[in-house]
């Protein structure tokens, strides 16, 4: 597996997957639906499905001595790394604007949502759509990349609409407070990150057995 | 004789083709070509042994192992290359090898620097920048270094010229010699004359016959004397 996970990180990897882990920087934006940093960092894994799919990787991979579904758990394993390390930087960012900047005019008039631990949590839910619909979808028949892709990326954005819209409803104001109602927005994170990690593995299990049974084309 | 590949009753149904209990075994340090047509199920056989089609039924033991218990061990054993397959075309060829030889702790770099002098590649070149030939020769490359101990090998020989030819016909048989085992799948049957031990002939998902090269060509003996002509016996007689 550490050989695999190897080959997946310096040999397989699309560069732009690491570039677009910058997106997590977007969540500064002021008056920017900051939950598309996730989106960018999601497209950014993309690449490497693109890029590895021209690359025939599947049939390389299938060729070396690893077990089939090791081929799998190593692919799930570099996207769930890449999702947080972006996770990492996104919490930098959203703990400074929280802590150093939440008087700033531009956050201060922000009227989309801003960067908390609500947000964070919003932004596991964009990474778990993606590993179940997009990686899990890919998985199917390792080798369609358009249509799970497509129902990733709408399921991401009612995801977004929905944690855009929440806040400016009345009594749960309280979800897009910077510094305020932690005791709301810390569990509600916790439960984001356990339904992160169980449909991740849920997805990665699924995966694993569509894998072992399609037949490959050479 | 230690059987290296045991294929048992294997079958394998496909919207208007079917491998219909396909049985064969070939032993450590033989050639064994695989003959057939085009479309035959040559491939598709080639396919179920590594494991990436999945048979309805019947065994196929490697090396006396089955592929649901011990696939990481039995692929570091075997080879494999075919004509029409390449894989990171943008990508040279030692960085392919850098890449491969991690999973091989086998593997031999002053063998892998022999072969690549042998067939003139150039590590610095891309796959894409090859011919089919120079890929099969490439894939090759990949199988020997790593001191597989089976060979699959997929119309290996379809996109090389004569002189290419001979000169993997004559790898083969100092391989052979070596203990390596060889499957070869092929419509060039004179590579075959020259170097297989065994012949297996499918036709239309069914063998035909699994024998001695010289058993087989015994029993088309003295009408006809190449396998060349067998094939084309056996393929017109039907049609006819």
């Amino acid at each position: 597996m550490k050989t695999l996970l190897k080959k997946e990180f310096k040999f397989s990897a699309n560069a732009l997957s690491y570039i677009f882990l910058a997106a997590a920087f977007m969540t500064f934006f002021p008056g920017y639906p900051i939950l598309c940093s996730a989106f960018f960092v999601s497209m950014g894994i993309f690449y490497t499905f693109q890029s590895a799919r021209e690359g025939n990787d599947i049939l390389y991979s299938a060729l070396l001595p690893v077990k089939k579904g090791d081929v799998v758990r190593a692919r799930y394993i570099f996207v769930v790394v890449l999702e947080l390390i972006a996770f990492v930087l996104m919490t930098a960012v959203t703990l400074c604007r929280m802590f150093f900047m939440s008087n700033a005019a531009p956050y201060v008039n922000n009227a989309l949502m801003n960067a908390n631990f609500m947000s964070l949590g919003f932004s596991l839910l964009v990474f778990t759509v993606f590993n179940c619909f997009f990686v899990g979808g890919f998985w199917k028949d390792a080798y369609k990349i358009g249509i799970p892709f497509l129902a990733s990326s709408i399921a991401t954005f009612v995801i977004i609409g929905i944690a855009e819209t929440l806040h400016h409803l009345p009594g749960l104001e309280a979800l897009n407070t910077p510094l305020g109602m932690l005791e709301i927005q810390l569990p509600l994170l916790a439960v984001s990150a356990i339904i992160y990690i169980v449909a991740t593995l849920i997805s990665c299990r699924m995966s694993v057995k569509s894998f072992e049974r399609i037949d490959l084309t050479l | 004789m230690e059987k290296v590949l045991e294929i048992n009753e294997l079958c394998k149904t496909y919207p208007g083709f079917a491998l219909k209990n396909i049985s064969f075994s070939i032993e450590k340090g033989s050639i064994m070509g695989f003959v057939g047509r085009n479309g035959a199920g040559k491939s598709t056989t080639l396919r179920s042994i590594l494991n990436f089609v999945h048979p309805d039924s019947g065994s196929i033991k490697i090396f006396g192992m089955e592929f649901k218990n011990s696939e990481d061990v039995i692929k570091q054993k075997v080879g494999y290359a075919s004509s029409g397959t390449d894989y990171y075309p943008r990508k040279t060829l030692g960085q392919i090898i850098e890449c491969t030889k991690m999973f091989y702790p086998t593997w031999n770099d002053s063998v892998c620097s022999h072969y690549l002098d042998k067939f003139n590649l150039d590590p610095s070149k891309k796959i894409c920048q090859l011919s089919e030939g120079m890929k099969v020769k490439f894939h090759l490359v990949l199988a020997l270094s790593h001191g597989a101990e089976l060979l699959i090998l997929d119309e290996p020989t379809s996109g090389l010229d004569p002189v290419s030819r001979e000169e993997l016909v004559i790898i083969f048989k100092k391989l052979a010699k070596q203990g390596v085992t060889i499957l070869f799948s092929t419509h060039i049957t004179s590579d075959l004359e020259k170097c297989a031990d065994h012949i297996t002939y499918i036709k239309k998902g069914e063998i035909l016959a699994s024998k001695s090269t010289e058993s087989f060509l015994a029993d088309y003996a003295p009408a006809i004397t190449t396998l060349e002509d067998i094939m084309v016996h056996l393929e017109i007689e039907e049609e006819e």
